[in-house]
């Protein structure tokens, strides 16, 4: 029998550019972004969410810089005076409605467990120059993590080693992820999209076995030693 | 099958070519049919360290294009004779360099009844790297005691075990850790890395320490692997890596700064 093609619900996760007026050009903004996390922006689906007072011409501009900056715009959201722009940009429009309901159940809850893979098991050294990308899945890194390595999940992060590179969970906005590591050195941490370098960790956890989380009121990551 | 030992760093000027030399000369010291390969198309640095510069006619390019054979192309150390030279060209082109001719050369040799095949890396990670790792049963990284260097051995490390033949079948490639240019006094006073560090950012096991040695340019000028110079620090220290690397267990060598007699004090100097 021919397969047939079919339309399902389905929930993806996405990150929202939130982009209030009279900000820093986003151009300078992104690439800034791009230097401290280079993977982070790439294969992640972005929505931007101009403010009511950007001009129709200011957001032709953005999605240009967008565009040449790699990122995947997949269409607009915000106040709905944007939306015709939307059309004429060829891009999608959502409702912001919509989009604040989704961002209550969806994206901040890891699936249940019965929808996802088991955990992907990494066997380290993980390298410098290396990445490594858990998707829809945790990750488990069993050894050290180099400067200059980059691990990312979906899910939580574990590293039974000496992380001294660059760690992101809940990399598709799973705002409930979290990092484990025994001993944690990293140079920049994400967790579902809320970044901080090494200068935000407070020393006297440096090197010591740590479990990180969103604060998701406060949109901060909190250190915690798990002693 | 011939063991292939691939040295290599990342960075340029670390003592790779140098490192290649003294190790392929110590393993046929030891009594292994050895050959040791220029990858450094272009460069051609290890014929003038093996001082057989004037006796090279045809090198590993023209061999894998078929201009020769490799008979031709193989030079005989003269102090050793386990011991032969594949010269790398001055002149043709990197892609010369392709996997199949590269590990048709490395058949043949086996075939000849080498027992080790030393790839001297050059620097980087563009085509002549990866061709050099690309075979390779074991790695020497070889570090200088310096964050750069390390970072850069971090990489190539990454790149090995990522890009290798024995990492696309699902193995390893052996790893060991040689450090080179090892200054004991500059690093008690804080100016370059331990060895502890060292080792502990890559996490590698050590095969060696040499020290920074005015016997390795007096022997690269003269053309003789520094390893036969049997006197010297550098020398000693390389006997000793290569001893380690065929399994024997040695204590490091001249990893703490000497201690000065009270005229060289006074008179200075006193190296
Ligand atoms: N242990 C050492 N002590 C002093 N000089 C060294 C030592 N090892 C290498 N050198 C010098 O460093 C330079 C680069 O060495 P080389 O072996 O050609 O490095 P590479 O092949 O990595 O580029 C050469 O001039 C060499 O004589
Ligand atoms: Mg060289």
């Amino acid at each position: 029998m021919m397969p047939a093609p079919q339309i399902r619900l389905t929930r993806y996760s996405v990150m929202t550019l939130e982009w209030p007026k009279d900000s820093e050009p986003l151009e300078h903004w992104l690439r800034g972004q791009r230097e401290i996390a280079p993977s982070l922006m790439q294969e992640i689906a972005i929505i931007l969410r101009p403010s009511v007072d950007h001009k129709s011409e200011d957001i032709r501009h953005a999605v240009d810089t967008l565009g040449r900056l790699g990122v995947g715009l997949i269409g607009l959201t915000g106040d709905s005076c944007h939306r015709a722009t939307a059309t004429t940009l060829g891009l999608a429009w959502l409702s912001s409605n919509t989009s604040s309901v989704e961002s209550d159940v969806g994206p901040s809850q890891i699936p249940a467990d019965s929808a996802r893979e088991a955990a992907l098991v990494i066997e380290g050294p993980v390298r410098s120059g290396v990445q490594i990308y858990a998707k829809d899945r945790d990750l488990v890194v069993i050894g050290q993590v180099s400067e200059g390595a980059e691990i990312m999940a979906d899910g939580h992060v574990h590293v039974y080693g000496r992380l001294r590179g660059r760690v992101a969970a809940g990399v598709g906005g799973q705002t409930g992820a979290e990092i484990f590591c025994v001993m944690f050195e990293p140079e920049l941490v994400s967790i579902g999209g809320t970044y901080c370098g090494d200068e935000q960790i407070p020393s006297n956890l440096w090197s010591a076995r740590v479990r990180v989380r969103l604060d998701t009121n406060a949109q901060t990551l909190t250190f915690t030693s798990m002693g | 099958m011939a063991i292939v030992v691939t040295v290599t760093s990342g960075k340029g000027g670390v003592g790779k070519t140098t490192s290649s030399a003294a190790i392929a000369a110590g393993l046929a010291q030891a009594g292994h049919r050895t050959v040791v390969i220029d990858f450094d198309v272009g460069l051609r640095n290890l014929d003038l360290v093996m001082g057989v510069e004037r006796r090279v006619v045809f090198d590993f390019v023209s061999v894998i294009s078929g201009e020769a054979s490799l008979n031709q192309a193989l030079i005989q150390d003269k102090r050793l004779e386990r011991l032969s030279i594949l010269a790398a060209s001055q002149t043709k082109d990197k892609d010369a360099l392709t996997e199949d001719g590269v590990g048709q050369v490395i058949e043949q040799l086996s075939d000849m009844g080498f027992e080790y095949i030393v790839c001297d890396s050059p620097a980087g990670i563009e085509r002549g790297a990866t061709m050099a790792l690309y075979f390779a049963d074991h790695a020497v990284i070889v570090t200088n005691p310096e964050v750069s260097s390390v970072r850069d051995s971090d990489r190539i490390l990454g790149i090995l075990q990522s890009k290798s033949k024995h990492a696309e079948e699902g193995g390893r490639v052996n790893e060991h850790l040689l450090i080179t240019r090892y200054d004991p006094v500059r690093v008690d006073q804080g100016e370059m890395l331990s060895k502890e560090d060292v080792c502990d950012i890559l996490a590698v096991k050590l095969i060696g320490v040499i020290p920074e040695s005015k016997a390795v340019l007096k022997a690269s000028n003269t053309g003789f692997p520094v390893i036969l110079d049997a006197e010297s620090d550098a020398g000693m220290a390389y006997s000793d890596a290569v001893a380690r690397f065929l399994g024997e267990d040695r204590p490091l060598r001249f990893v703490t700064p000497k201690k000065q007699g009270l005229l060289s004090r006074i008179l200075g100097g006193g190296d």
